[in-house]
């Protein structure tokens, strides 16, 4: 057996799945790039009012003045499209995109009893993705085909004499003059051609005519032009009017969510990664792709992942349209080492840097990577992955560290330093001045000689009468302060108050 | 002249009111069982004084660390090395972009670090950490902050931060010059001023050797702003 999914007015669906207001008023779409075309598809309501496709804008809405016309929309279709064929995919894999907005899959060899219940859980599936779909199974694509354009929901075809008997005989498409010359000779219907001797049909009007009562007796078999669902799960809306708020582009992201969850739940997938791209009013687009911290097809943790960042976006230009297309990946299955502590939520821990970037700048928030150089601050941050195990397997302390660690002045402080035999022994800049008591070094290091990018430096600690240590380093004739080890409170800081009041009883000194 | 009758003043009145309080807590706590404090327990920091005062770093509690520079960063050094033993997360909030990572690799691989330009965005970045409840152990680092950045920081900010530890099991600790953390349940302090013999020691020995003292407040139940005293010293 074969099933053909069918979606009726597929484009005009596919531009009103995320428009539920629309569903009950008059709306007719049109091609925006081809507008004398005149209108593609129309809706029941305008159907109605006298709406018909081909109608040009005017005439449309002479019939119709509360009539809506949208332009059509590639993208949105796209992913309408996507949809169908991994519903079809759930059911075999040999399916056939056999046009927009329908589709053929090869039912032979499954073990399905009732193709009732199977057509009707195609619809339900569809129905849950906003798509309206109509289920013909037959033994043949083309007796599926015309089950599928006659049925409610769902037609099976048990016995295709029968069904093909009553059918009219334009329901095969033939060719117009051979349209023309058979309803000269009286034949409307099906099982009027088929009465006909297909040898001598064929020796009056063509081998056309020989395929043609091939078809309408049911008799043709054809090999599936076999496609694989891409796993393209992207949603798409273009805006009739442009949008300078995230209030819309969050509710309808919740809605690309609802259903790329239902797709990706189909599908077996979890969601790896997020691309989000907002089409401009000045032509270009804005992108941001999100990974993921821990793959899920959770709504709410992906709907955080957005929100928060749409929260602190501002753009130059407002949206015109939104589209959301995520990359599925397999859920992640890992253990961890038996002392190993995991983060508690890693997607919760994903939007926080993501809170963060937004405070500090995503440049200033992650895990210090030292590079591969000596030269001093030579460090810069990046995103952590303390979710992937393995990522923080580095060498144990040796415990070697010597004196204090430095608390570096970023920048570097610019000092006059005096030296007396080869000892420094004043420092004045516009933090610390005065006598240098003892000094360490000189410490010297170089790199780079071998390009453009070559450094030296001399480096002193140095530790001042009035107290404090300090690093100082001298590059070329410059001497500036690199930090400080341990650096006394300043006077104007000393005003500070303590806010408690500490106990003096009993401390140990 | 008649002055209105000063009930504070009537003979325990300061009793009643802190029995008032307690039943208003436990009120609350039955109301809001999801607003409760956590007992979080304490994370072992590897110092002897410290853990022999409190068992470690109190979790769920705001801990005030008022310690010289050179002594915060031997103890930030310090809790790099107990994240790696203990194989849990930490972050920093480096309020003036001071942090030297000039520590083993292991240990960095499992810090975050967040540079401030000042103290107020460091007590934010602080916040949504805390709100985060990933990270075992969040080190707010303003020792080396201008002083006109610490005095713009709003006293209820630290309010708001103690509120927020207690809904975590994270240690959340405030490196500052001077005690200025009212809202802290616990406050560490240490010996003052090195000499350039420093640079010619174990860092391991510096560490053991400054005088870690910690002072805390009393229970939960009685959370008053009196300090309990010294637990334990070098």
């Amino acid at each position: 057996m074969f099933a053909v999914i069918l979606l009726p007015n597929f484009r005009l669906q596919a531009a009103l799945r995320f428009r539920e207001a629309m569903h009950a008023r008059p709306v007719a779409l049109m091609d925006g790039q081809a507008p004398k075309e005149g209108m593609l598809e129309v809706s029941d309501a305008a159907a109605l009012a006298g709406v018909m496709r081909g109608q040009t804008s005017p005439q449309a809405l002479a019939r119709c003045a509360g009539l809506t016309i949208l332009a059509r929309s590639p993208a949105e279709e796209g992913g309408a499209q996507a949809a169908l064929l991994e519903m079809a995919a759930a059911l075999s894999p040999e399916i056939e995109a056999t046009a927009e907005g329908f589709c053929t899959v090869n039912l032979q060899g499954s073990r399905v009893n009732d193709w009732q219940a199977l057509g009707a859980g195609v619809v339900a599936g569809l129905a849950s993705l906003r798509l309206r779909a109509q289920v013909g199974i037959g033994p043949n694509p083309d007796l599926a085909f015309l089950a599928a354009r006659h049925a409610r929901l769902v037609l099976v075809v048990q016995s295709p004499a029968v069904f093909l008997a009553n059918l009219a005989l334009h329901e095969l498409d033939p060719a117009p003059e051979l349209l023309a010359v058979l309803r000269d000779w009286g034949i409307h219907n099906l099982a009027q051609l088929t009465s006909l001797p297909r040898g001598d049909l064929m020796d009056r009007l063509g081998p056309e005519a020989g395929r043609l009562w091939e078809r309408a007796a049911g008799q043709t078999e054809r090999p599936l032009r076999r496609v694989r669902a891409a796993e393209e799960f992207s949603e798409a809306f273009d805006f009739e009017h442009e949008i300078d708020s995230a209030e819309p582009l969050l509710f309808l992201l919740r809605r690309f969510l609802d259903q790329l969850a239902l797709r990706l739940g189909n599908a077996c997938r979890v969601a790896g990664q997020m691309k989000l791209t907002l089409p401009l009013a000045n032509g270009s687009a804005y992108e941001r792709t999100f990974t993921v911290p821990s793959p899920t097809a959770d709504v709410e943790v992906l709907f955080r992942i957005l929100h928060t960042h749409l929260d602190g976006l501002r753009l130059d230009h407002c949206a015109t349209g939104l589209r959301l297309h995520i990359t599925p990946t397999h859920a992640e299955r890992q253990q961890f080492q038996l002392f190993e502590t995991p983060l508690r939520d890693p997607n919760r821990f994903g939007e926080t840097l993501g809170r963060l970037a937004a405070l500090v700048g995503i440049e200033n928030a992650g895990v210090v990577e030292v590079l591969d150089t000596h030269r001093p601050d030579s460090i810069r941050l990046r995103p952590p992955r303390f979710h992937e195990p393995g990522s923080m397997a580095a060498p144990a302390d040796d415990g070697l560290a010597v004196g204090l660690p430095l608390r570096r002045y970023r920048p570097p402080i610019a000092a006059q330093v005096r030296v007396v035999k080869q000892q420094p022994v004043r420092l004045e800049s516009a933090r610390v001045c005065g006598a240098i008591r003892a000094a360490l070094g000189p410490y010297r290091a170089s790199g780079g000689w071998w390009d453009a990018d070559c450094w030296s430096t001399e480096e002193w600690d140095v530790e001042m009468e009035k107290g404090g240590l300090y690093r100082l380093a001298r590059v070329g004739r410059e001497w500036r302060i690199e930090g400080s080890y341990d650096e006394p409170l300043p006077e104007d800081r000393r005003g500070l108050p303590a806010l408690a009041a500490m106990p003096s009883t009993g401390a140990r000194a | 002249m008649n002055f209105p009758e000063d009930s504070s003043c009537r003979p325990g009145y300061l009793g009643d009111q802190r029995a008032k309080v307690v039943q208003l807590r436990r009120l609350l706590a039955e109301k809001f069982p999801a607003m409760q404090s956590r007992v979080g327990g304490v994370l072992r920091t590897g110092l002897a004084d410290l853990d022999a005062a409190e068992g470690g770093l109190r979790r769920a509690a705001l801990t005030e660390l008022s310690t010289g520079s050179g002594t915060g960063a031997l103890f930030i050094h310090a809790m790099l090395e107990t994240v790696r033993r203990e194989r849990c997360f930490a972050a920093l909030v480096d309020a003036a972009r001071s942090f030297e990572p000039d520590c083993p690799a292991a240990a960095l691989a499992r810090l975050l670090v967040v540079f401030c330009t000042d103290a107020v965005q460091a007590v934010k970045a602080t916040d949504l950490l805390l709100r985060d409840g990933n990270v075992s152990l969040i080190m707010l680092d303003l020792q080396a902050a201008p002083p006109r950045q610490l005095q713009r920081i709003p006293a209820n900010r630290w309010h708001r931060l103690q509120r927020l530890a207690e809904q975590t099991t994270a240690a959340a600790v405030v490196l500052t010059p001077q005690p200025m953390v009212e809202a802290a349940q616990v406050r560490i302090t240490a010996g003052e001023g090195w000499t350039l013999a420093a640079q010619r020691r174990w860092q391991r020995d510096l560490t053991a050797a400054a005088r870690w003292r910690v002072f805390a407040r009393r229970s939960a139940e009685n959370h008053l702003p009196v300090w309990e005293g010294e637990h334990a010293t070098a």
